[in-house]
Order: C-alpha cells, then structure tokens, then sequence
C-alpha cells in the first residue's frame, strides 16, 4: 500500500525526486544481501585469472546449464541447421530466422552444407550476409560457422526414395554422422542450449524457442504436422519419429539383430508404440507435455549440457534405432528428460509421394481434358446457336407489325397442288440431252 | 610427417590432482606447440579448485613467456557436475563406487572433450594427469600408426625389494582383447551392470595388454583391442566427431574408456594398442 503510493507519488509530483533515491537504495540494499546469502549458502569456488594470458580460457561448466528463462539471462543458443539441395527452402527459412523472438545476438548459427548438388551455398551465403548487413541490428546473429562436408549417399532424394522402408537404417546412419559432425565441431563451453532445425518448415511460432525453453526440460520437441491438398484431406501427422517405448516395441527389439535397425510408421515394424503425432488434439492446450523415448529431428531443442556430456545420434544401432531417434533413447540413459508437446504444433511443407505425384499428374492430364473440351463446347455451341437460330417468338411479334395494315382477308390462299409428288415418274430425267440415259432399275413400290 | 603437414592435435587431460611431473614431461614433448592445444577440467570441489591454482601459474609461465614456445589454445574448464564424495567404505562397495567414478569421468571427459574439439582438430591425445613419464616423441610415435584408435602401454616405475633395484610393472589393465568367458558374463549380466577389469569376483580371462610388454620387441608393434584406458590414447578426431564417446552409462556392459571403444567399434572403427611402447603412471 505504502509502496504503491510512493510509486504514485513519484508519477504525480516530479518535483519530489527523493523518492526514486530511497527506492534505488532498497534496491541496492537487497542485492547486496541476495549476494551475501549465497555466498553463505553456496561453497565459494575459485575463479583463475587468466583473462590477460594469451590463448588462455577457462569456462565453469556450472554457468552454461541452461534456464527456462535464457532469453532474460543472456543464455546463447547453438542454432545447428543440417542443409542438402535446400536452395528452394532457405527464403522461407530466413524469413522464419528473421521472425525469431529470441534475441539474436544471443543465437549462433551453425549450418552444414552436404552432399548437395544444387546452389545452396550461394543462396545461404547471400541470406546470411543480408541478415548480418541489415540495418536493423537487432536482426545480426551471433557468430556464424558454416561447413561443407559431403558424407555421400547410398539413395536419391525425392520423397519417396527417402522414405521408403529399405532406405531408412543406411539413410539414418548418414543422417545421424552428418548431425554429429556438426555439433561436435560447433558447440562452445559458453552454450547453454542447442536447437536443432530443418530447413523445410514452413509454419512455425517465431516464439518457438521461447515456447520449448520455458518448459525447462533436458530434451524438448514440438508436434510436427503437415498441410495436405484437399483431395489427401488437408493435412497429415508428419513426424512419426517421436513416440514413447511400448512394450510391442521392446518385444519385436529382442528377435532383430545387433545392426537392425526399427524405423516408424512402417507396415514392417508393428510397434504399437504411442506417436506424439496422433495424440494432437487441435483446440488442446499448447502447454501439455509427454514424455518420449524416441524424438524426431526437425526441431529439437536440447539443454547444452546433453551434448556436453556426450549423449548424440548414434551412427550405428543403438537400442535398435538410429539418429535422433536412437537420441532420444540414448538421452533416457543418461536420465535427462525428454518431452514432446502434443498439442504445439508446427507444420512441415508437404512434398508430395510418387503416388501423389501420379495422382496430381493424373488430375492435371484430366484438368486439361477438361479445358480443352469446354473450349471445343464453346465453338460448337456458338455456331450451332448461329446456325439454328430460333426466331419464332420475334416472328410472332413482328407478323402483327408486318400485317397491321393489311388485310389479310383479301389474301387469297396460295393453294398448291401436292398431288402426285409422292409417284415416282417413270422416268424424271426430263432434260433433252438425258433423254438417252436410263434410271436403273429400281421401283420402291415393287 | 603430421607435422609437416600442419595437422592440430588437441591433448586432453581430466586433472583432479596436478602432477609437476606430468606437466614437465608435457613441455618435453617435441610437436611443434603451435599445433598442438591444451584442454583441461577440473573436478567441481576443494581437489579441483587446488588444481586449478597449480593449473593457472604452470599455465601462466609457459603462455606469457617466449611467443614460439606457447601452446596455440588452452582451455580450462570445471565440470559441472558435483563430484563424488570421497568414499570411506571403499573396501565394501569397490565395485559400485567404481561404477560410479568411472561414469563421472565419462561425463568429465565427454564434457572436455565436446568443448574443446574443433573442426580443424586431427588427432585428439587423451593423456592422463598421472601419466608422468613418456617418450618426447609421444606424439609423433602415436600418429605415425595412422590408425583410428591406438592406445600406448601403461607401466609403473617401482623399487623391486626383491631385486634390491628399479623396476617397472604392469599399472593399467584396461586396455584388452574380449574373452569367450568377459562376452559370456556380459551375457548373463542385469543390463545396468559393468564389468570392470581386476576384480577377483569377476574373473574375464580377457587378454590383457598390460602383460604382453616384450622389452627386447619392436615398439611399433601392433595388437588389436576391443577395451583401452585412457592413460595415453591417440584417435583421430574424425572417430569422435562420429560420435564415438566415453559412455558414463553401461553400453555393452562396459563404461567410461572401455565402453569407448567399443562405440569406436560398433561404428566401424579399428582399434589398436602398442604393448612395447610404455608410459609410466605416477608412483606415490
């Protein structure tokens, strides 16, 4: 009460500034003893000085644990983005960047560029120097890093080639060398969260750290959907790697072999296994959390710390999974957290299958038809119209005006004599010079 | 050769307690210091602040005296984890406060490892602070095998009572070749457990590198192993940036070093120890 008016005062009467000094001195006041406290409670630890030492650096660990609160903490972020033929997904990538809430200078982007056969590194390039050019300096990141380092691959890939259920185990050991490369050459002492994104998202909060981070756990991830054309019914789960163990998961895990690899959402590998994916309920609250044993990859946000202390996507069969799914796993072992939020959703761009692209090649094929036929409609219609004009309704009218002054009494009928036009005259051909020539033989009465 | 072609070795060393031998042998050592980077952590507790101090003036000495005899980087951390309260009853629970130790020395390394390695690292030395005596030519002698894990011989100097003289005698029995018998107890083993080397209770029969020293045999002498310690090991950075790391969890019911080499392995990676090359461990 005191307080508030005080804080009145101050707005009300400017003349009075003593008042802002005695707030200033509490202030102080309480900082210094916050800081006393701690020093009681807490073991004071040593701190080198090493700061005038060239090529010296030390880092307490301690400082760089990651709080739910890092934005307002000054906590920088390892932002890892794994790139590979994604020139047609970096404008819609950096207009996402550029959206980020988080501040940027605390963010740090490190991006690997491989195995890729079109101009993604020109266009990631020229996105970073734009952003980091910008006059708006609260759109600069961090410090940049960028890798190109080929790890080659066994398939194409097109959607289908991707995906398809053979692809999946060699595929995921690339993807996952790939992943730990980057990170292992990337992170700092000084981090104290890392984020993993996919380029090809195509809706996504820009307060999406924020909304990760403020749940506080080790491990985070969203729901990932995708949008559908309407025919495929709109949309669609996309992300089937993020899913709790079940115990048909640890069953069909104990008859495969050492290397086997089990992936999701495969007819093959009946896992029975809760998906993050389905459990989405689109009016259930954002804030709701599961906990996961396998994670999918494109956003993943990670205290720092996981990394660190050596949890990363395996490259080869853990626990029978590999890449972030084996992650996921591998995290519960070091007994971090691991959480997906079913209701938060962010959406992936929809490529289509090869089925799709049947389908849609099909109903272009039959959308053309479709155009082509009206066009021929159209000029048949108009020279039919033209043709066979039906003026009977303007004769109708214009016969009163055509007779009005006539007296149609005096009008003799014309009579015609029809008679015998139905005989077929022996022989028509009247003409002189036929007269020579013979019908044939032929009498439709006979 | 490694040398000539510039390659960056990062050498890694968790310290709970600082050795000057350790040190001095480490400024002994002949690759060239602008190629070589330091990485340090120390363990959160009074130990590791002691550490620390002894750490900082050596550190001091050596990168504020002449330009060419600096090393390139060296970075200091504390670990972040609480350390272990030294345990009294260690004769009742070895096995467990084994375990114990040995996972928080996988986070420790793990941590120091992560924090240092650069995409420019070509080989990562683990060299522990105990190590105290090595030839100069660690480095170079480590390398020149080109292989993707290779781990030195580690032995004690002592005084033989028997002999009336110096000696030397086996000290780290970590680095070995798998048994029927080691694979048949992992077997049989709850999933959480570890098999560690040198207790009675848990007789492996593995081959133990330790035992194979010859000292009329060539150094260079190769054997392939399936554990190593972590006293002196060389391995390509790339093995690591592969994700090969010191599991503090039971990964094929092995932990810290030897569970590393069995990742080094499951990810298709050879590995190697050298029974005539020796370095000797610290004796009290």
């Amino acid at each position: 009460m005191g307080y508030q008016q005080l804080l009145l005062q101050r707005f009300t009467d400017p003349s009075k500034n003593k008042v802002p000094v005695s707030v200033l001195g509490v202030v102080v006041a309480l900082f210094v003893l916050y800081n006393l406290v701690l020093n009681l409670a807490f073991e004071h630890l040593y701190t080198p000085q090493l700061a005038s030492v060239p090529g010296v650096e030390f880092y307490d660990l301690g400082d760089f644990q990651g709080s739910a609160d890092g934005w307002q903490r000054e906590e920088r972020i390892l932002f890892c983005v794994p790139l590979r033929d994604a020139s047609a997904h970096l404008p819609m990538f950096f207009s996402h960047m550029k959206n980020l809430t988080y501040p940027h200078h605390l963010i740090d982007l490190s991006f690997l560029v491989s195995d890729s056969s079109d101009d993604t590194m020109d266009s990631l390039v020229k996105h970073l120097r734009e952003i980091q050019n910008s006059p708006d300096k609260r759109l600069h990141f961090g410090n940049i890093e960028i890798f190109e380092k080929d790890f080659g691959q066994a398939i194409g890939q097109g959607f289908s080639d991707r995906h398809g259920f053979e692809a999946q185990g060699p595929r995921r050991k690339l993807m996952a060398r790939a992943r730990n490369w980057l990170w292992t050459v990337s992170i700092k002492p000084y981090h104290s969260w890392v984020y993993w994104r996919d380029a090809d998202v195509e809706t996504v909060p820009p307060t999406i750290l924020e909304d990760l981070m403020h749940h506080g756990k080790d491990v985070i991830v969203p729901n990932v959907w995708r949008p559908l054309p309407d025919w495929l019914g709109n949309q669609q789960p996309y992300d089937l790697n993020s899913w709790q163990e079940s115990e048909g998961g640890l069953q069909l895990a104990k008859t495969l072999g050492e290397d086997a690899v089990i992936v999701e959402g495969y007819a093959e590998y009946a896992t029975w296994r809760p998906h993050l994916a389905y459990l989405r309920d689109p009016y259930g609250d954002p804030e709701v959390e599961m906990d996961l044993d396998g994670i999918g990859g494109v956003s993943i946000l990670a205290r720092a710390k996981v990394f660190r202390t050596g949890a990363h996507f395996p490259a080869f069969s853990f626990e029978k999974h590999a890449e972030t799914e084996a992650f996921g796993k591998m995290c519960k072992r070091y007994g971090y957290s691991v959480i997906g939020l079913p209701h938060y959703v962010i959406w992936h761009i929809y490529e289509p299958s090869s089925d799709d692209l049947k389908h849609m090649e099909w109903m272009a094929q039959e959308e053309a038809k479709k155009v082509e036929e009206n066009k021929i409609r159209a000029v048949y219609d108009k020279v039919w119209a033209e043709g066979f004009e039906d003026v009977s309704e303007e004769w109708k009218n214009d016969r009163i005006n055509i007779f009005k002054n006539t007296d149609t009494h005096k009008i003799k009928p014309i009579k015609v004599d029809w008679s015998g036009v139905d005989v077929v005259a022996k022989n028509p051909l009247v003409n002189e010079k036929d007269k020579d020539k013979v019908l044939a033989a032929f009498d439709p009465n006979s | 050769m490694a040398a000539y072609n510039k390659e960056k070795v990062l050498i890694l060393t968790p310290v709970s307690r600082f050795y000057n031998e350790y040190w001095q042998n480490l400024l002994r050592l002949t690759y060239p210091r602008e190629l070589v980077e330091l990485g340090f952590i120390v363990p959160r507790s009074k130990d590791g602040d002691l550490a620390l101090k002894k750490l900082e003036k050596a550190i001091k000495q050596v990168q504020t005296g002449k330009k060419e005899n600096r090393f390139s980087k060296i970075t200091i951390l504390r670990q972040d984890t609480e350390s272990l309260q030294e345990q009294s009853e260690k004769s009742r629970h070895a096995l467990k406060v084994q375990k114990e130790r040995r996972a928080n020395m996988a986070l420790a390394r793990n941590s120091l490892l992560f924090s240092a390695l650069g995409p420019y690292t070509s080989w990562v030395l683990w060299l522990d602070s105990d190590i105290v005596e090595t030839p100069p030519t660690l480095v170079q002698d480590l390398v020149s095998h080109d292989k993707p894990v290779v781990s030195a011989n580690c032995y004690q100097r002592y005084y033989n009572e028997e002999k009336k003289e110096q000696d030397i005698r086996p000290y780290d029995y970590n680095n070995w070749v798998e048994s029927e018998q080691g694979l048949k107890m992992a077997e049989e083993m709850a999933d959480d457990e570890i098999i560690v080397e040198g207790y009675a209770e848990m007789a492996t029969y593995r081959v133990l590198m330790a035992h194979f020293y010859d000292s009329n045999g060539d150094q260079n002498t190769l054997m392939e192993l399936d554990g190593v310690g972590g006293a002196a090991v060389m391995v390509k950075a790339d093995v690591h940036r592969d994700g090969a790391m010191f599991p503090p969890f039971p990964f094929y019911h092995l932990i810290e070093t030897e569970g590393f080499a069995k990742m080094a392995k499951r990810l298709g990676y050879q590995v190697f120890g050298l029974p005539n090359y020796l370095v000797y461990h610290y004796n009290e």
